[in-house]
């Protein structure tokens, strides 16, 4: 039993590995053969009045020189020894870009997945309580609608209202340069996590609303009325408990989702992000910086997928009833 | 015998895309306390769809047409969710067809039957609580119920599930009990020892048992009376006796004559021929008319009344009417 779980996390772990190596070659190799000059990033506008031989010569220097697969190589073996080269465009250890930057990306990240996962599950009890009535079909409707509006769009339109018309909100940034504070950034964030919220929500609420509609249908529920249950009762200690398997998997699954939603929103909002970085890294040619935030975003990608999938596994009921029957030392029959 | 639950000229209806599912046609019996009535018909003819109108326990498209359900003596034909919430439990509880399902996997057993305690009687300290439930346990032959209190479903086999949801429909001692199919999908062992326990129970509390089954042999072992379902109409109604001895509808007759028993010596087992009849638009006359070899032209157009053949006994057939050919039942009368 032990060796088998070994065996089948060994598996998953390779697959990881795997699916990083082979994103690493795909990004190098895009990267450096898409149409543009690196050298642009590094020297700024002096890159323009180089002679073809100080070009040359930069590019030796930067090690542009060599042939793709070559220069994989040289990387893949300084990447083991952890130092991923520097940013083009920042001349400093990608690291120390990414650094600055990260836990930016972490807040606005965080705070808008477990605010949206918490309005969702409400949502959806909500729904699923009014079950085709009145106010369940109301939200539904809009809901679909606010889950069609693009989230550049709706973040500009945010943007137009409460900043420009109203000036009660900043369009961008952070946190004020030179101010602070909690109030400060808190400021900052809320037109982005609305943006996100806004833009997810309804998805993960209608996918719980439906398992929890799923659930309600089961014979479990009509014995719990027979004991003269409430329905709050019902659906708080019994179904929720039963969905609460496909929510844990549904939150992993939407974690690559809901970073690609915050890459956009921080481009838009000009938010000092990893969102941002790597959008301006990919733009200016910045090699070696996009090289980790696409390698970066993919770990967290793929990882959360792979996690995903070991919850669905775990949860599917051929799992269970294999379970049930080495416990079965426990079952008499009568 | 005082009647603890009356039911009154019943229609129910579902709403469903295809039109009006008529599921239950002008259906009225009553139950008197500490009795048990069988009613028997073959799947789809509306049984348990009975029983979930009584405890509304129906889908919400699902709606009484015509008719009402007295209680105790209390009409609850239009009662509301939380009205009904009171009785359930308490003044009728329910057992179902598939203990697999009927158990939530992911609560203990325990805590599903002390909340069954708990539901009626809110000021039970929570030691009290746990012995009652180990009490309820023990009452319907669960060995070790200090053991097994933590235990969750799979823990337990089909027959010792069913003896957990019993302990559970029992939890606030109901008045009446609605057992909708409770051991069809047991093995026949099983089968025995679950009626045993009903009956035992039954005895035990005086409880007043509606039990729903497609099984006469299960239901000659345990019915005080018989109801006969068909195409949502009951067709006679009689005490066990009466309808295993003396049936008088024809769909009683081939009920009957379906039973491996009577095939005995012969080359194939009796089944009656063609299907139920849609229940989205039923038959004018008896709906039993197209598949009853003794069918009269009258059943084709008219809906036969209740004819009155004992006090108790009570057959929907126009066979019985005094201007009809007398007719020699197919079955031998007095078997077993």
């Amino acid at each position: 039993m032990r060796k088998n779980r070994a065996a089948y996390y060994g598996k998953k772990l390779l697959i990881f590995l795997i699916s990083i190596f082979v994103l690493s070659i795909a990004v190098f190799y895009i990267s450096r053969i898409a149409p543009g000059d690196p050298l642009v990033s590094y020297y700024g506008e002096r890159a323009e009045k180089m002679t073809p031989e100080e070009k040359d010569l930069a590019r030796e220097k930067l090690g542009l020189n060599d042939a793709i697969y070559v220069q994989y190589i040289k990387w893949l073996k300084e990447a083991f020894k952890g130092n991923f080269g520097i940013s083009f465009k920042y001349k400093q250890d990608v690291l120390s870009v990414i650094s600055g930057r990260i836990t930016n990306t972490l807040i606005l990240g965080g705070i808008g997945f477990i605010l949206l996962f918490a309005l969702a599950l409400l949502l959806g009890i909500f729904c699923a309580w009014h079950e085709d009535r009145l106010p369940d079909r109301i939200v539904c409707q809009i809901g679909t609608a606010t889950s069609c509006i693009p989230e550049f769009w709706l973040a500009l339109v945010l943007i137009l209202v409460f900043a420009m018309m109203l000036r009660i909100l900043p369009s961008s940034g952070a946190y004020t340069i030179g101010g602070g504070g909690i109030a400060d950034r808190i400021e900052h964030l809320i037109l982005p996590v609305t943006v996100l919220i806004i833009n997810h929500l309804w998805y993960y609420a209608y996918m719980i609303r439906n398992r929890l509609l799923e659930e309600v249908r089961e014979n479990y529920v009509l014995l719990a009325k027979t004991k003269g249950l409430s329905k709050g009762k019902i659906l708080f200690t019994h179904c929720l408990r039963n969905i609460l398997p496909s929510f844990l998997s549904l939150m992993a699954i939407s974690v690559p989702h809901i970073m690609g939603g915050t890459y956009v929103i921080e481009t838009v909002f000009s938010y000092p992000g990893i969102g941002t970085l790597a959008y301006e890294s990919a733009r200016y040619h910045d090699y070696n910086l996009l090289m980790v935030l696409c390698i970066f975003t993919g770990i967290v990608v793929i990882f959360f997928n792979i996690l995903a999938q070991i919850i669905n596994e775990r949860i599917d009921p051929r799992m269970k009833a294999e379970e049930a029957l080495e416990s079965g030392g426990d079952t008499v029959s009568g | 015998m005082e009647n603890i639950l009356e039911v009154k000229n019943l229609s129910v209806s579902f709403n469903t895309q295809y039109g009006e599912i008529q599921a239950v046609r002008d259906v009225s019996f009553d139950l008197k306390k500490g009795e048990t009535l069988a009613i028997v018909g073959e799947s789809g003819c509306g049984k348990s769809v009975l029983c979930k109108t009584i405890m509304k326990l129906l889908p919400s498209t699902a709606y009484i047409k015509n008719g009402s359900v007295i209680v105790d003596g209390a009409d609850i034909t239009n009662y509301s969710d939380r009205q009904m919430r009171h009785l359930r439990g308490r003044t009728f509880s329910m057992i179902f067809q598939d203990p697999m399902s009927s158990l939530n996997p992911t609560l203990t057993v325990g805590f599903q039957i002390a909340e069954a305690v708990k539901a009626h009687s809110q000021d039970l300290t929570k030691s009290q609580i746990k012995e009652r439930v180990m009490e309820l346990m023990k009452l319907v032959g669960i060995d070790n119920p200090a053991e097994r209190y933590g235990s969750y479903p799979y823990n337990f086999s089909g027959g010792q599930r069913q003896r957990l949801v019993m302990a559970i429909a029992l939890a606030s001692s109901p008045k009446i009990l609605f057992a909708d199919e409770p051991t069809t999908s047991l093995d026949v062992t099983i089968q025995a020892q679950i009626l045993d326990l009903l009956k035992n129970i039954q005895s035990e509390l005086g409880t007043s048992t509606i039990f729903v089954s497609h099984d006469l042999g299960v239901v000659a072992r345990i019915a005080d009376r018989v109801a006969v379902m068909y195409a949502g109409k009951l067709v006679e109604i009689g005490t066990v006796n009466e309808i295993f001895y003396d049936p008088r509808h024809p769909y009683t007759w081939s009920l009957m004559r379906s039973l491996p028993y009577f095939s005995k010596g012969k080359d194939a087992l009796y089944s009656i021929p063609g299907m139920p009849p849609s229940l989205i638009d039923p038959p004018v006359g008896d709906a039993f008319a197209f598949r009853n070899e003794y069918a009269l032209r009258i059943d084709y157009e008219k809906q036969p009344p209740f004819f009155k053949v004992t006090d108790t006994h009570y057959a929907a057939t126009w066979l019985l009417d005094e201007r009809a050919p007398k007719i020699t039942p197919p079955i031998d009368r007095g078997v077993k």
